[in-house]
């Protein structure tokens, strides 16, 4: 009998726990995603502004900036090693 | 002559019994896995130290006032302890022991008193243990070292990886049913209390581990964190057969999504989001998951750097030197020397396989229904064991598939898997405490 009574409390600790963990992560799941949501929106990043075009566009100036660097350290380097 | 016989009897050689004697070995095991093998070793290093100074004979480090009066003072100071906790002068010292271990504050007072007069005092080990464990601060310290330590920037790029950590704990409540199923069985005896501490091993969490263990079971204390930080280190051994065994080369391929960029002040709210969450469901939870967002929240904000600085380095280290002693002390041959202790180990390697399986699962399940690809391999990251586990997603990964790293996107599971074992831990205390 008080055998039976320590697995019953084992299972209802087990349904409870995992519940509770699941219920739990969920809402920080929903929390969470809501909370960048507004982030994003309300409060961006100062260099970025829109929040959208954030990934695209800094990549892209990014590219320009590294072509620009690179090629005028070719240049140098070739003016250098000319004569 | 008469001296010497005297400097024998009181020597260690003399008054070694074998279970003390089995216990130091064991230290001396620890110590080896640490130095040599490279196991833990900020935390095996002390716990194995401990272990074998808890074990030198007549020294009674890891014992109280009363605990070593009683084995060392004189037949009348035993008689009138006995008297202080309600016996008759005659009873035998084990009767004694566990009146006082049942005692209520006044007569355990009165003990302590008789014992300080008789000019005994507590351990060294025994005072390490009151001060940090059984207060319950080292743990809680820790935590937050390790949450001034986390970037929850992978978790918050993908907040899905949550269902990951939420699943690994799978393992925790597996193996409290296995524990009472043992001592339903008769073979081990086992209450839902010590049950709940064993499972907790398989959040593979050494400080929530050491937490939930002193509050629910701290007799059971020094197996379960020896057993927390040995699996922990053999992470790298126990999870890939399993991961392996759950997934098609077909799967351990899929590359994942670029994360995202995470605002830094999406960082800073995301502890106090994640405070007031356990404010508002499970307050069980909150020494553990308040220190641990209180970490956190001195990282990102960026305006305490030297807090934070201290928490995850010199803090930290402090702590660690003064837990690991104390878990130490509970290696002492009387209260770690039986049955219960190899039921432990062998539940708590149940604990870590059963959470391993159940993160792969869930990420095989959540990679059916998402849009994004999900690599099950980083379920496996959901037991914490960080970033132990993260680590383990990846070098799978990449030997089904040479260009794909995991280890960010496993990084999001496996500090989901600290959340996720601390509210676990909640609901225990809550539920059985």
């Amino acid at each position: 009998m008080e055998n039976n009574d320590l697995i019953s409390q084992g299972l209802t600790l087990m349904v409870f726990g995992m519940g509770f963990v699941f219920i739990f992560l969920t809402l920080l799941v929903g929390v969470t995603n809501l909370m960048s949501v507004l982030v994003t929106r309300y409060l961006p990043e100062p260099e970025v502004v829109p929040a959208a075009p954030r990934r695209a566009a800094p990549a892209a100036t990014d590219e320009a900036q590294l072509l620009a660097v690179i090629s005028a350290a070719v240049h140098q380097y070739r003016q250098r090693h000319r004569k | 002559m008469d001296n010497v016989i005297k400097l024998f009897v009181s020597s260690g050689i003399y008054n070694m019994t074998l279970g003390q004697a089995v216990m130091i070995a064991v230290g001396l095991v620890l110590l080896f896995l640490a130095i040599k093998k490279n196991f833990e070793p900020l935390l095996l290093v002390p716990i194995g130290f401990g272990g074998i100074m808890a074990n030198i004979p007549e020294a009674g480090l890891a014992f109280s006032a009363v605990e070593n009066a009683l084995h060392l003072g004189t037949p009348e100071l035993v008689g009138s302890i006995a008297q202080a906790v309600g016996l008759d002068a005659g009873a035998a010292l084990k009767a004694i022991k566990e009146a006082y271990a049942s005692a209520d504050a006044a007569a355990h007072l009165l003990a302590v008193q008789t014992a300080a007069d008789a000019g005994f005092n507590n351990g060294m080990l025994y005072n390490f243990y009151t001060v940090a464990i059984a207060s319950g601060a080292a743990p809680l310290l820790i935590f937050m070292g390790v949450g001034a330590m986390t970037d929850f920037g992978p978790l918050l790029a993908n907040p899905k990886t949550l269902f990951l950590g939420a699943a690994a704990q799978f393992g925790i409540f597996a193996t409290v049913l296995g524990a009472v199923g043992l001592s339903a069985l008769g073979i081990m005896d086992f209450t839902i209390q010590d049950a709940a501490a064993i499972g907790i091993i398989g959040g593979a969490d050494g400080p929530t581990a050491i937490y939930v263990a002193s509050l629910l079971a701290p007799h059971l204390l020094g197996a379960i964190a020896v057993a927390a930080y040995s699996y922990m280190a053999l992470v790298p051994m126990i999870q890939p057969p399993i991961m392996r065994a759950l997934t098609t080369a077909d799967e351990r391929k899929i590359a994942m999504t670029q994360l995202r960029h995470v605002s830094k002040t999406e960082k800073i709210f995301f502890p106090i989001l994640l405070l007031i969450l356990v404010a508002l469901l499970l307050p069980d939870a909150a020494p553990l998951l308040g220190m641990f967002c209180f970490g956190n929240l001195m990282r990102e904000c960026g305006v305490v750097d030297r807090l934070s600085d201290t928490a995850q380095n010199a803090l930290i280290n402090i702590v660690t030197i003064f837990l690991g002693l104390s878990v130490g002390s509970k290696l002492s041959a009387d209260k770690f020397l039986d049955l219960n202790t190899l039921g432990i180990l062998a539940l708590g390697i149940v604990a870590f396989g059963i959470g391993t399986a159940a993160g792969v699962l869930m990420a095989k399940l959540m990679n059916k229904v998402s849009k994004h690809p999900i690599n099950p391999l980083i379920g496996s990251a959901g037991v914490s064991a960080v970033p132990m586990a993260a680590r383990v997603s990846n070098k799978i990964g990449l030997e089904a598939n040479p260009q794909n790293f995991l280890l960010m996107h496993a990084m999001g599971p496996n500090v989901a898997g600290v959340i996720g074992s601390a509210v676990a831990a909640g609901v225990m205390i809550k539920f059985v405490g």
